[in-house]
């Protein structure tokens, strides 16, 4: 496997101590709350959690598309790409308007998004060949017709069947599988070299899962693109990924490779999360251990830890108070978690 | 003994075209479907979107009619009737022994009414007018599904997730059914309340002898909690084994790419797939000869024209498949 060399060079996108709080009535919602991954050319980095910790909002924040109330309120979002002329250069998104011509032309060119429910992100109104077409024509000097041809070879390139007869339909006369590579073909119009892609199968059954999965790293394999994978399912992460980021209630709990997380994963909640998926290589009727408690609602955010309510290892006196800083133990992991910062701080 | 027995189960739904309405065809969503559910069992329905396992569950508790076909059910100790064509006015005394739990607790949940109300309706529709013999029961139900007696006075959009799956399990308890359809119960929680539900599901199981027939589409729970499986394609069931022999050794290509197809937790295990070409035949025109033949691996020039039918392969294990015998399918290894 592909391990080491390219995880050292220079990321194409870092993202430091991100910020994203919707300001409600109701009160403060941190919905991202410190979260830092960095993103390299040609491997796929997985955000996995489960609701409300922030994987969406992340993805969000870094397009800039995220809704009011919701704001940056700090952190950096660093781009290394090449501008207008060529020059090579490094922009932090957060600090570009989110409707600014810079960042639109970011937008489609240098980072895509793919959406879990494709038909919600595709217009029932227009057929695909329109709404290709216009994404084409958007971000290049193409003319009609040559943007049609284009649009009929990305279809093809994502392995729709007679392409030149499907661009003609609507959305709603293609299945699900389709539509998702659909709205793939669109997302790689303009050569992206970022592709978010957030929960891009869990609306799908498990063949057409498998095909787009597999379409997803024959792309990346050609051309090099950077995925950022967001999902809640562990085992697409542990088919997909190469680092893995996992989140809880807006952070960022533990990073590392996906070997590490998967066979020594070091929080508590990581630890808690692989314990508790169901697995197909389990025994039938088998009891599942379970996390204790819930997820807290995010206006009663813990203080201290968010996830020491629900910690079998928790410090009481420690972990209720202060909030943890990222580590980084002997095996390479990055853990926010006092365990770990007690042992790093005894051999460092 | 045999609690639900199915028989050659039909349905089918008429197209309907232009704006007279005629009838242009007819999509059989359920093909002739066969099975039976023991007490205290576990039988899983798995296929994709659109194979007919939920039509099939809908049938069975009759929010559906069959178009033909038998659905025996016993009631305590008594002969088994046949449900499928009894008149809708007749249904009320047979529901009760038999219950739904649905896929979405934020939808199959009125957010007008109390937890305890909720829970408490099913009882009161059934005759138990006392207020407080209705208190003691929705007490006692929620202790069943661990959740705390001062949940009756709750509102659900007051509960998590997996709280209101639990209220709707408790609801379907009210009135000791002895069969359970649950319809995808577990596919809309996160994982950590995910695993909670599917034992919670096992417990109660253990504790009242409940019989469950589970629709789902999650391959990895379904192995969790099923004794037995009946994989469903395009209306029709083209495998039916008990869990362990239906994962170790799958007798149906299609089960083969299916099983293939689930992603397993662990990045060391990332294989050659089974990648399926093309996809799902549509129920409406389906092709000739077995419908999973386009799309099989495996498929010879008899499939093209033959349907084949449900064979024994080993004790309690059938499939469809004219090559069966001979194919030696992988299916996933267990872990122990």
């Amino acid at each position: 496997m592909a391990e080491g060399g390219a995880a050292r060079s220079a990321p194409v996108l870092a993202v430091r101590d991100l910020k994203t709080y919707f300001h409600q009535d109701e009160g403060v919602v941190r919905a991202v709350d410190g979260a830092s991954l960095e993103v390299h050319a040609g491997r796929t980095l997985g955000i996995v959690g489960e609701s409300g910790c922030g994987k969406s909002v992340t993805a969000r924040s870094i397009l800039r598309i995220v809704e009011r109330p919701g704001r940056i309120e700090g952190g950096s979002i660093l781009l290394a790409r090449q501008n207008g002329s060529g020059v090579r250069e490094t922009v932090d998104l957060a600090l570009l308007a989110p409707t600014s011509h810079e960042m639109r032309a970011i937008r489609g060119r240098d980072i895509a998004l793919i959406f879990q429910e494709p038909m919600t992100s595709l217009s029932a109104y227009y057929t695909v060949s329109n709404q290709i077409v216009e994404a084409i024509r958007q971000h290049s000097p193409l003319d009609k017709r040559a943007a049609r041809r284009r649009a009929i070879e990305l279809l093809a390139m994502v392995g729709i069947p007679r392409p030149e007869r499907r661009i003609d339909e609507y959305p709603f006369q293609l299945s699900g599988g389709l539509r998702q590579r659909v709205m793939i073909a669109m997302a790689l119009a303009c050569e992206p070299r970022i592709l978010i892609a957030d929960e891009p199968t869990t609306a799908l059954d498990v063949t057409t899962q498998a095909q787009i999965l597999d379409l997803l790293r024959r792309l990346q394999r050609e051309r090099g693109l950077a995925i950022i994978l967001i999902t809640h399912d562990m085992g697409v992460i542990a088919e997909m990924a190469d680092e893995v980021v996992v989140m809880y209630l807006g952070r960022v709990v533990e990073r590392g490779p996906v070997d590490q997380i998967f066979h020594a994963p070091k929080h508590p909640y990581t630890k808690a999360l692989l314990r508790s998926i169901p697995s197909i290589l389990a025994t039938p009727r088998d009891r599942l251990t379970t996390v204790s408690g819930s997820i807290p609602h995010p206006y009663d955010r813990p203080p201290g830890c968010p996830f020491h309510p629900r910690c079998p290892d928790a410090i009481a006196g420690r972990c209720d108070r202060e909030t943890p800083q990222m580590t980084t133990t002997p095996d390479g992991n990055a853990v926010s978690c006092f365990l770990y910062r007690e042992a790093g701080a005894g051999s460092a | 003994m045999t609690l639900l027995e199915v028989v050659e189960l039909r349905k089918s739904f008429p197209i309907r075209k232009g704006v007279l309405l005629r009838t242009a065809g007819e999509v059989r969503a359920v093909d002739g479907v066969s099975f039976q559910i023991k007490k205290g069992e576990t039988l899983s329905l798995v296929g994709e979107s659109g194979c007919g396992k939920t039509t099939v569950s809908r049938c069975i508790v009759r929010a559906l009619k069959p178009t033909a076909g038998a659905i025996r059910f016993r009631v305590g100790d008594a002969e088994p009737m046949d449900i499928a064509m009894v008149p809708k006015r007749e249904l009320k005394r047979l529901r009760r022994h038999m219950q739904m739990i649905f896929q979405d607790p934020f939808s199959s949940l009125n957010p007008r009414m109390a937890i305890g109300d909720i829970i408490g309706e099913p009882l009161l529709v059934n005759g138990m007018k006392s207020r407080a013999e209705r208190r003691e029961r929705v007490r006692e139900l929620l202790e069943l599904v661990q959740l705390p007696a001062a949940y009756m006075t709750r509102f659900p959009h007051a509960c998590s997730g997996g709280q209101r799956q639990r209220v709707g399990i408790a609801r379907a308890l009210a009135l000791h059914p002895s069969l359970i359809v649950a319809d995808e119960p577990v596919s809309a929680l996160d994982v950590s309340v995910q695993a909670q539900i599917v034992n919670l599901l096992l417990d109660l199981q253990d504790r009242l002898g409940l019989s469950y027939l589970f629709v789902a589409h999650d391959l990895s729970v379904v192995k969790h909690v099923s004794d037995r499986v009946a994989v469903m394609y395009v209306g029709k069931i083209v495998e039916i084994a008990a869990t362990k022999s239906l994962f170790a050794r799958p007798r149906h290509p299609y089960t083969e790419a299916l099983l293939s197809a689930v992603p397993k937790p662990d990045p060391r295990l990332r294989a050659q797939r089974i990648i399926l070409q093309g996809e799902v035949a549509d129920p409406a025109h389906p092709p000739n000869g077995c419908y999973f033949h386009p799309r099989c691996p495996y498929a010879i020039e008899r499939c093209r024209t033959e349907a084949p039918a449900l064979a024994q392969m080993a004790p309690g294990h059938v499939a469809s498949c004219h090559r069966a015998a001979e194919l030696s399918l992988s299916g996933v290894a267990g872990a122990s």
